[in-house]
């Protein structure tokens, strides 16, 4: 057979094979499983960083059991996700939209493409030969190098104090109000706090150790994994009575944020407050449940004001107090 | 005692550390300077303190914290051993150690042949050594005793190492995943071989920045380095989605969670690296991008170990919880503005690279393969950090995970594939058209061939079409090329078949061992693409007696069981699994308590076959029934053995013969 006879029956092979696979291969997600199509688009809040289709967490299961539910009653896939999304803090989309603030995710890797294809067109073309291109001179290149240099640096330590900085703004106006009663933390990681509290669960004075590890949780918002300590130091014989009311206190705050019991919520921090009358983060809980949860900005009002006449108010905490105290007694709806 | 000597490890090694940059930077402008002994002291003072912790641990001390809050006395070997980089402060321990090793070889080779460029390396790497042992001894000190004993564990500690102690009866234990399986003891040494090694290629390309000496010497010098880096942290990220999919439980090995992406993004650049290098090498081009390669490699794995052990990923708070997220941050700031500063300042001295002709040749393919690899490693990387630093500047919180990356990763990956067949078959310097046609067609051919047959016989999903399509085109060109050069070479010698495979193999190594790789490559992307697409999944409920249909099998619940093991409380339930009338196997899926842990750590049963694993999780077990979670994953093992096959090329090149070549551009078209 001829060479070029030969070219020809690969080419028309070719071209026959590739046309069977454009006829049968389907182009539909593998994934038939709806429920977890869904899953592996949100993220599991008491995790780093996996799905609830992929964490093996309690609570990751819950939620995926929620998703089978509403899959069945027939509920649309964005309606599944943006309830999943609205009733747990700390689940966010896995998944981000080509729009608004995460546009850029999507943008920059074409970018860096596009840049990359330019630079090698460019290299190819430039005019340079095998000695390279015609060193600058080393004077004004030095110094515009140097300039750059120095520029980099700068900026790179710019954006980390910013960061920094902005993070602990942050987390001292979150910390503001929930710090009032409770001691410092120490340098001791999660972990070794975890391993520590489960090794020594029947120790009288582990209820210290407890709190301050939920309060970490209690902190980012992890209630899940906050939640077994406060209970364990409210039911807690040799807890102290200012852990015992911190406890409570919390255990009432995320039963109104977490699962929206208002009533609940009110008669646990009634019962903290029974054991420690003047804690100013139970009076402040208890103004901020009664005004969003019960819209009773009048009661609110009066908690605040308890609260505000304490002179040992840490200043930060004063200003957010104060700013709900006066929209409470001008009777407006919380924010 | 131990604290003691774990301490005088750490300064010894710091000392040392010291006088090789101050010795290093002498000897590099020509003073006479030994080396030997501060590499000797680095080396020994390292050894030493991880030899401490060690001791500690199988000795059960726990009047070092560390041990106390890590250890326990029913810890059973090796995870007792494990322990010691299973935390934070002793991982660095071992990282030290790791960098010490790293040095000593750069030692070793400068012995031989002392020079300015080799002495500026170890300078470098002196100063790296600077920064992990001041770290262990300030911020991230293993060796701090316990001064305030609880029942289990230490309340406090100090880092004084006379201060009277008050020593814990017992510890809590490593955390409960990382002692279910063997694999956690050897993954992280792996994974810390491959990022620690890459500091050797990074001090070479400073220390010939620095110097201004031109050329790929010190690509050549660092070459070996950077191959065994590169093959433990293959094998690193392999066996990591390996335990994974071993311990966590929900059939998968891979997440796209930030650990694992913290690991993916050196290996990639690291991975362009290698290719760009064989550029220079052959072709003298790439000079200037090779040292961008090389500094980007090194600062991502301190972003990775930045992003993985200040529990930033966990939430953006705990950075400043913790000195040692703000020091990694700091150094890595360090690297890269150092390092760019110099690069900028000295690459037109040492970088002039000739121009490339035509874009239809082998370094056309590798420009192309180095600029996917590129794109790939910076999609990871901002999928990666973009979240945290969105949260930290303004606090919105956004998720970005495995929908994102695998819609930009997926095409990535099968373009890189198609480059992969493409330029083990295209010769340097330029490719004639015909030449080209000639050796791609038959793999055309048969990747399209075999792409039919599994559209036919075996599922139309398009992504596994593809895979098997381009797997195949790849590895048949692979082959294609062997041949063609054995057939050349049996035309000319009267050798025997074997006797020429040998010759031709024999004479590239490196290449072959490339294509080693590049076959294991292959497998594991078709192992992926089976796994993820076309496995199947079920939630059942079963009592006691019953059955269940799932795939071919029929599984069956016999009882429940729970045992008593030394470390643990074992809990699960029998199933016999039957095919047909065929008894296969019994598996056991069960949860493990460990100490007072109460929730369990879940883990598998798996039924490994040709065809792929069936794999059972026990969800949940009271008295009446119990809870199962069923998964097949076909094909899995190759992923496994592609990832150990692409792991073992690196391991093969290291050992290669190589061919002193022609530096420059005089070899036209030469083949491969």
């Amino acid at each position: 057979m001829s060479d070029r006879a030969r070219n020809g029956l690969f080419v028309a092979a070719m071209v026959l094979m590739a046309g069977v696979l454009a006829f049968m291969v389907s182009t539909e997600p593998a994934t038939a499983d709806r429920v977890e199509a869904i899953g592996v688009q949100i993220k599991c809040p008491v995790c780093q960083g996996e799905s609830i289709a992929n964490s093996p967490a309690q609570m990751a299961q819950d939620m995926m059991a929620l998703v089978a539910e509403r899959v069945d009653a027939g509920a649309t896939d964005s309606e599944i996700i943006d309830e999943l999304l609205s009733s747990y803090s700390g689940a966010v989309l896995l998944d981000p939209p080509a729009s608004g603030n995460t546009l850029i995710l999507w943008l920059a890797p074409l970018v860096v493409l596009a840049i990359g294809i330019g630079v090698i067109v460019w290299w190819k073309r430039h005019p340079g030969t095998e000695s390279g291109a015609e060193p600058e001179p080393p004077s004004r290149g030095r110094g515009r190098l140097i300039t750059g240099g120095v520029v980099l640096i700068a900026a790179l330590a710019g954006i980390i104090v910013v960061a920094g900085s902005s993070l602990q703004e942050r987390s001292g106006a979150t910390a503001g109000v929930a710090d009032l009663d409770t001691q410092d933390l120490d340098q001791v990681s999660n972990e070794t706090m975890e391993a520590v509290v489960a090794a020594n669960i029947d120790h009288p004075e582990i209820n210290g150790m407890r709190v301050a590890l939920a309060e970490r949780y209690f902190e980012i918002n992890d209630y899940r994994s906050a939640f077994p300590h406060y209970l364990a130091v409210a039911e807690s014989e040799s807890a102290t009575a200012a852990e015992t009311a911190t406890a409570l206190v919390r255990l009432g705050w995320m039963a109104y944020d977490g699962n929206g019991e208002v009533d609940a919520a009110v008669s646990l921090i009634d019962r903290a407050l029974e054991i420690a009358p003047g804690s100013q983060i139970g009076l402040y809980f208890k103004g901020q449940i009664l005004w969003c949860g019960a819209g009773d900005a009048r009661a609110a009002t009066e908690l605040f004001n308890a609260v505000l006449s304490d002179p040992e108010l840490p200043t930060e905490s004063r200003t957010q107090i104060e700013v709900a105290q006066a929209m409470a007694s001008r009777g407006e709806a919380c924010p | 005692m131990l604290a003691f000597l774990g301490i005088a490890g750490v300064i010894a090694a710091l000392i040392g550390s010291i006088l090789l940059v101050v010795r290093g930077i002498s000897a590099a402008r020509g003073g006479a300077a030994n080396l030997v002994a501060p590499g000797r002291l680095m080396l020994g003072g390292a050894v030493a303190s991880m030899v401490a912790m060690e001791v500690a641990l199988l000795s059960d001390d726990f009047s070092l914290v560390y041990v106390a809050n890590h250890h326990s006395t029913t810890t059973p070997f090796p995870f007792d051993l494990a322990t010691g980089w299973a935390a934070l402060e002793g991982s660095i321990v071992l990282w030290g150690l790791v960098l010490a090793g790293f040095t000593w070889a750069v030692v070793s080779k400068y012995r031989k042949s002392p020079d300015s460029l080799g002495a500026g390396a170890l300078a470098v790497m002196g100063g790296v050594g600077i920064f992990f042992f001041g770290l262990i001894l300030t911020i991230a000190n293993p060796f701090e005793v316990c001064v305030s004993a609880l029942e289990v564990g230490c309340a406090e500690s100090s880092w004084l190492p006379f201060a009277t102690t008050e020593v814990p009866a017992q510890g809590p234990g490593p955390n409960p995943l990382l002692q279910n399986h063997i694999l956690m003891a050897i993954h992280p040494p792996m994974l810390y071989l491959g990022y620690v090694g890459m500091t050797v290629p990074f001090a070479y390309a400073i220390s010939a920045l620095a110097l201004s000496v031109p050329g790929p010497e010190w690509l050549r010098r660092s070459h070996r380095s950077t191959l065994v880096a590169w093959s433990f942290l293959t094998l690193g990220i392999v066996l990591g989605g390996w335990w994974a999919y071993e311990v966590l439980s929900w059939g998968g090995y891979w997440a796209w969670d930030p650990v694992e992406n913290a690991s993916l993004m050196p290996w990639l650049i690291a991975t362009a690296f290698l290719h760009s290098a064989i550029v220079q090498q052959r072709r003298g081009m790439l000079q200037a991008w090779n040292f961008v390669l090389v500094i980007s490699t090194f600062a991502l794995t301190i972003l990775g170990t930045f992003l993985t052990r200040s529990g930033t990923i966990n939430s953006v708070h705990s950075f400043t919880q913790s000195l040692i997220g703000p020091a990694l941050l700091g150094f890595l700031v360090l690297v890269l503005a150092g390092s760019f500063t110099l690069f900028s300042l000295r690459a037109h001295r040492v970088a002039t690279s000739p121009r490339i002709e035509t874009f239809v040749s082998r370094e056309g393919t590798f420009l192309l393969n180095n600029l996917l690899l590129t794109v790939y490693g910076f999609v990871v990387l901002i999928g990666t950090v973009y979240p945290l630093l969105l949260e930290a500047f303004t606090g919105t919180q956004v998720g970005v995970g495995e929908p994102f990356f695998n819609r930009l990763a997926v095409p990535l990956s099968f373009l890189l594939l198609l480059v992969m067949g493409l330029g083990p078959l295209t010769p340097w310097g330029g490719a004639p058209l015909g030449l080209l046609w000639k050796r791609l067609r038959g793999p055309i051919l048969l990747g399209l061939g075999s792409g039919v047959l599994v559209a036919v016989f075996v599922t139309r999903v398009g992504w596994v079409v593809l895979a098997v399509s381009l797997g195949v085109f790849v590895a048949s060109g692979i082959l294609g090329l062997l041949g063609e050069q054995i057939r050349r070479r049996q035309a000319k010698t009267e050798e025997s078949l074997w006797g020429s495979t040998k010759k031709v193999v024999g004479g590239d190594q490196p290449f072959w061992a490339g294509q080693v790789s590049h076959i294991g490559v292959v497998l594991l992307v078709i192992g992926i693409a089976f796994a993820a697409n076309l496995g199947v999944h079920a939630n059942v409920e079963l009592q006691p007696g019953e059955s269940v249909e799932f795939t071919d099998y029929t599984l069956t619940y016999e009882s429940p069981f729970r045992r008593q093991e030394p470390n643990r409380i074992v809990q699960g339930v029998r199933i016999t699994v039957t095919q047909g009338d065929q008894f296969v196997t019994t598996l056991e899926p069960r949860a493990n308590f460990y100490g007072a842990d109460t929730s369990g750590v879940t883990t598998p049963a798996v039924l490994s076959t040709p065809k792929g694993d069936l794999y059972v999780t026990l969800r949940n077990l009271d008295s009446e029934s119990a809870e199962l979670a069923l998964n097949t994953s076909p094909l899995i093992w190759m992923l496994w053995l592609g990832g150990l096959t692409a792991a073992g090329g690196g391991v093969l090149a290291l050992f290669a013969r190589r061919r002193e070549r022609k530096p420059l551009a005089e070899r036209q078209t030469a083949d491969v």
